[in-house]
């Protein structure tokens, strides 16, 4: 240890204390998990700059422009229109525009949703794929995990078959034929639910269910073959020894200890949402961030796509920190490097 | 593919006599094979995709498997399934089993291509920085772990578009599938390369390995004779798991249209069509979607069945 946090450590000097903290980023809990923000938080920016420099390099040299109509405009207005948006400027120059604006946060404007900024259109598109995705991970963490820990307490028998079965079906299937299906059969056949824009709640009820199918099926894969781990161990015997009942035992300590590997795949599982959101979105017409991505793919829209990028990034390099401090809480011996 | 059963392994037979009692005289792979065969469900989806595999080669070899022609004449149009048309036909009198077939062309070698280059770049990748450890290990794993951040999809729609107009060996495959080759290549050896890394990580250690280098083998021999052959189960489990992905990645790109585009066609491309009539005519997307869903069911399947065959050890578990 070097002296000088001895030092201040003894001397109860609050400030300095915690300075060196900070520096060897060890001991307390609070300590760690600051430390740990902070470091992912600095971290993010490269990232963040790299895929914003990646994105912005690739959609310029992507065949078409913005401009590009069935109807050819006539080469004037064009070179007008491209003057307005600094197009045509080398394209160095066009880079070092964009990321000067960048580092104000301003993320352009939309070259298809005329007077609409970047800003603008996340603003209204976010709250709206969060909505749908954070209802999409809670139902497939209520379906997922039971499922899984029911398969694994019953191995072997007729009810891990039927579970597995459901959980091999569920990744095997792609989103848009369950969206298929499930508009096919509630909403044309039935007509008990609407089929598409986002509205009220039950207007929410199929895409949500459309975009949990692939990650409950996951979840319960995943939750069988770490509680079937677990089960092996022998403080499990040590509990049911003395005298704990199986149902308890299970939910506080198999469960518990089992869960650990299911929320370190939060940032794998955020991945799947995301990608399942683009799909889920478009067949649904709900207007959130992944299917202005698709529009502004084919209407080459740049900033609209550089600004989207940005945005799916920097919500896995999130839910990949707070996986960490989530490993911190569930199991204390788990070291996290910054 | 599967695993050929003529193919035996090099063992060294320290191991092998270690591994298993030399009562039967078979290589790991024909052990595996034998396993693999007393289970129903996995030999049943071995041969749904040895049919589907043969499908696809016959639609690129140009043999005819149904009598259906495209004519233009045909008035029978978005017919309901029948005992003529078995699923039907499409808004322009297109047999569907005949465009499934010629679908599963692209579908099914997109499917088997990616994982080939899953295989060749994360194996090549995996081997360096399992092999050398220490310092290179941790910058090319580094670059692994940004590459995980991006966000998949987005990669393979930004990919795929860049090179839509690419055309492999001025071969008229079809508009896209280049680029979503190249897209799904791209995101798919990182985790190949992840397993190939550990594996060869793990492999250091073993004695055999001390042995061929203290017999002075060069490093290239070591990692091709004597690491990966011991590593090959696991990677062999996770390409078939990738063969499925990558099936379920370019029918979801196409189905949202930034995938394949006509007059390419594959099952993501019939879905997308067969989408826009769903109220009215649902035989349309529903045959190219069971199809997909039989193979991606059948790859997965056999992934379980040859992860359990490969390594008893989980099994018993």
């Amino acid at each position: 240890m070097p002296s000088p946090w001895r030092d201040a450590k003894q001397n109860k000097n609050a400030t300095a204390y915690s300075y060196w903290l900070i520096i060897y980023g060890l001991q307390t809990d609070e300590t760690t998990m600051f430390v740990l923000v902070i470091k992912r938080a600095l971290a993010a920016i490269p990232v963040l700059w790299i895929v914003a420099t990646l994105t912005f390099i690739m959609v310029r040299i992507v065949p078409g422009g913005p401009f590009d109509l069935d109807k050819a405009l006539p080469p004037e207005v064009v070179k007008n229109i491209q003057a307005k948006y600094h197009l045509d400027r080398p394209l160095l120059e066009q880079y070092g525009l964009y990321m000067g604006r960048l580092i104000q946060g301003d993320l352009g404007v939309s070259y298809k949703y005329a007077n609409r900024t970047v800003n603008d259109i996340l603003t209204d598109a976010f709250p709206v794929s969060l909505q749908l995705g954070a209802m999409g991970l809670l139902l497939a963490v209520i379906v997922g995990i039971p499922l899984g820990t029911l398969a694994a307490i019953n191995r072997g028998s007729w009810a891990d078959g039927v579970c597995m079965l459901i959980a091999t079906l569920g990744i095997s299937v792609p989103g848009f034929v369950v969206g298929a299906l499930l508009i096919f059969v509630f909403g044309l056949w039935l007509k008990i639910l609407p089929v598409a824009l986002w509205e009220s709640a039950q207007h929410m009820i199929l895409p949500a269910v459309t975009l949990a199918a692939s990650p409950a099926a996951y979840l319960a894969r995943l939750t069988r073959s770490s509680v079937l781990e677990i089960l092996q161990k022998d403080w499990v015997r040590t509990a049911r020894c003395k005298g704990l009942s199986w149902e308890r035992t299970i939910i506080q300590h198999v469960l518990r200890n089992a869960l650990v590997p299911v929320v370190t795949v939060l940032g794998p599982l955020t991945a799947i949402l995301i990608t399942g959101s683009f799909v889920v979105e478009y067949i649904y017409a709900i207007p959130g961030m992944g299917r202005f991505f698709i529009t502004a793919v084919s209407n080459r829209d740049y900033d609209l796509i550089i600004g989207t990028t940005l945005v799916f990034g920097g919500l896995l390099i999130v839910t990949n920190t707070i996986v960490d401090i989530a490993y911190m809480f569930l199991d204390p011996r788990m070291k996290v490097e910054g | 593919m599967a695993v050929p059963p003529e193919t035996t392994a090099p063992i060294d037979p320290v191991k092998e006599s270690a591994a298993a009692p030399r009562t039967e005289h078979h290589g790991l792979w024909m052990q595996a094979w034998k396993r693999l065969q007393k289970m129903p469900g996995a030999m049943i989806c071995f041969w749904t995709i040895v049919l589907l595999v043969v499908m696809s080669a016959c639609s690129w070899l140009n043999v005819p498997l149904t009598e259906f022609r495209y004519d233009q004449t045909s008035t029978e149009i978005l017919a309901n399934p029948s005992a003529t048309h078995l699923m039907g036909t499409d808004e322009l009198g297109r047999d569907m089993l005949a465009r499934i077939i010629f679908g599963a062309r692209l579908s099914i070698a997109i499917g088997l291509v990616t994982a080939g280059i899953a295989f060749v770049i994360g194996t090549v990748y995996g081997s360096i920085a399992g092999f050398y450890g220490g310092k290179i290990d941790s910058v090319m794993m580094r670059g692994v772990d940004i590459a995980y951040a991006l966000p998949e999809l987005l990669v393979m729609i930004l990919v795929g578009v860049l090179l839509e107009k690419v055309e492999i060996f001025g071969q008229p495959v079809g508009r896209g599938t280049f680029g979503i080759l190249i897209a799904l290549g791209l995101v798919s050896w990182m985790g190949t390369s992840r397993l190939v890394r550990a594996q060869l990580l793990q492999l250091q250690s073993e004695e055999f390995i001390d042995a061929a280098k203290a017999a002075g083998r060069g490093t290239a021999e070591i990692i091709i004779k004597h690491m990966l052959p011991n590593a090959m189960g696991p990677i062999i489990v996770a390409l078939t798991f990738t063969v499925p992905s990558a099936i379920l990645s370019e029918s979801t790109l196409s189905f949202i249209g930034l995938g394949l585009s006509p007059p390419a066609c594959s099952w993501g491309t019939l879905a997308s069509d067969g989408w826009r009539s769903l109220r009215t005519h649902p035989h349309l997307i529903l045959f190219p979607s069971l199809f997909i869903f039989i193979t991606v069911l059948s790859f997965n399947l056999l992934g379980d069945g040859l992860r359990d065959a490969l390594d008893p050890r989980t099994r018993r578990r």
